[in-house]
């Protein structure tokens, strides 16, 4: 052996866990169903290390503000809604959705600074999304999420929602997803047979075709289930998942929100929505009740990740094997959002193109699912018979 | 500001390894368009193009569907395959990348 090779091979290796970003990132970020503030209410949102306020005003308008009163920093997220305006509970000063303080009831004026900070608002997919830029640049619109044509109308169901806060995990844990195709098999329970990633400009995209482990139950469906997805990231924060599922030949179209609002350094929350395209011949209520399922098996999905990002270390030189993805070019993307627009490195945002080779992966896979199979046979069959005879005693779990 | 700090001059010789080294230049047999090639397996490909090639892909300037990146340009892909098929670009990894 050379001496580079000896060196290589006798080297341990340590884990960078590096030092995570003092920003958060910029772009567009997700608040929540649009219908969720619509009560007349301001609400409060914790988000960018802080919290915000949220609320819809007499045109129907969402207003997005810093939560904390510029006065004496009373807490505006417990105030109430006053005309268009939210109103402190502290001293009532009131504060327009354009930033501006409109009235102060007790005062003859309002102070010319008294300005706060508001974010841009726009209603995308029945959703509220806010521009987040640390160096207060104007949202760009051109980089929104695409609209998906039917959603919010009759072919579609209702969004189910739901909102998960994350503690201990820095949110790039959820992004590098993107790129893991093993972990599918390990921790979701699927087997990946085709799986590619293109990331280019601010959008970055897994391609995956998979199907169920017969030898596991509660992952991404069972040994009769397809899925052919494809997960795009639309910035940092907000990923478009198209699923088509195959169960037992039955076809559905899901759509599957994936957002998160980073809250601290080492702490998200993340919603995510499901959307079922209304299978033909179905009544409403059956269409919705198959979308509850696939947000229950997808929310499954995410505690399944969540359980490994709690009791995981950060990293920062990943070490990869053939069979990986390519989660250095990932985070050389994900970094643009951590940057000055202006420092934003050509690397970040030119087009790469990747095809995981899933071909060795899946033939040990399918031997260990054999075998496990195997096993279980046996084991049933030795418990079936040290049971006869005895009253039957079962529970479902 | 910074972001994601290494705490080790190692990992910026990962980074480079795993993003660069090896790549293959493939110059499209259609248009001037020249990009990264690393093949680790046979069914394994790496494509790193810059904005320069990316300009000068014709395939790509026709297509304005957003979800239609997803597929590569085909005539790049046969480029790849032709360059493949020519042994110009060796097939298998080194030590992971
Ligand atoms: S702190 Fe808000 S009105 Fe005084
Ligand atoms: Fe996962």
């Amino acid at each position: 052996m050379s001496d580079v090779a000896t060196d290589r091979a006798t080297k341990v290796r340590a884990l960078d866990h590096g030092t995570p970003p003092e920003r958060f990132a910029r772009g567009w970020h997700c608040l929540g169903l649009k219908e969720s503030f619509a009560d007349g209410k301001p609400h409060g949102i914790d988000a960018f290390g802080g919290k915000l306020v949220v609320w819809q005003d007499t045109r129907g308008d969402i207003n997005v503000l810093d939560g904390y009163c510029r006065h004496m920093g009373g807490d505006l997220t417990q105030g109430s809604v006053k005309g268009d305006e939210v109103a402190c509970p502290f001293h009532d000063w009131r504060w327009g959705g354009d930033g501006k303080c409109k009235a102060i009831p007790y005062a003859r004026r309002v102070p010319l600074r008294a300005r706060t900070q508001r974010y841009p608002v726009v209603i995308r997919n029945d959703q509220v999304l806010v521009w987040h830029d640390t160096e207060g640049s104007a949202p760009d619109l051109d980089i929104l999420p695409p609209e998906l044509p039917g959603v919010g109308t009759d072919e579609y169901t209702d969004w189910t929602w739901a909102v998960e806060p994350i503690v201990g995990s820095h949110c790039r844990e959820l992004i590098d997803n993107v790129v893991d195709m093993a972990h599918f098999y390990y921790v979701h329970f699927s087997f990946p047979t085709s799986f590619r990633n293109v990331f280019e400009g601010t959008v970055a995209t897994q391609y995956m075709e998979s199907k169920g482990r017969p030898d596991k139950t509660g992952g991404y469906g069972d040994a009769e289930m397809f899925l052919k997805s494809e997960a795009t990231y639309f910035g940092p924060a907000y990923m478009i998942n198209w699923l088509q599922v195959d169960y037992k030949g039955f076809e559905t179209e899901v759509i599957l929100i994936n957002c998160h609002l980073p809250t601290g350094p080492d702490s998200f929350t993340l919603q995510y929505g499901i959307t079922v395209k209304k299978p033909e011949g179905i009544d409403d209520e059956t269409a919705q009740y198959i979308s509850k399922k696939y947000a229950e098996m997808f929310g499954g999905g995410f505690l399944q990740d969540v359980h490994i990002w709690k009791n995981k270390v950060p990293v920062q030189n990943p070490l990869l094997c053939e069979e990986d993805g390519p989660v250095y070019q990932l985070r050389r993307w994900y970094e643009q959002f951590y940057t000055d627009q202006a420092d934003v490195d050509p690397e970040m945002t030119n087009r790469f193109e990747f095809e995981v080779d899933t071909t060795k992966a899946n033939e040990y896979w399918h031997e260990e699912v054999a075998e496990n199979l195997a096993r279980k046979a046996v084991e049933d069959e030795a418990a079936e018979s040290v049971d006869a005879g005895s009253p039957p005693i079962m529970t479902g779990t | 500001m910074a972001s994601f700090v290494p705490t080790s001059s190692d990992t910026l010789e990962d980074q480079r390894l795993y993003t660069r080294a090896r790549l293959v230049d493939v110059a499209c047999l259609d248009c001037l368009a020249t990009v990264g090639v690393k093949k680790n397996s046979e069914h394994h490909t790496s494509i790193q193009w810059s904005a320069e090639a990316r300009g000068q892909c014709p395939e790509f300037a026709r297509r304005t569907d957003g979800r239609a990146v997803k597929y590569g340009c085909p005539r790049m892909i046969a480029s790849v395959e032709a360059a493949v098929r020519d042994g110009r670009v060796p097939i298998g990894a080194e030590d992971g990348y």
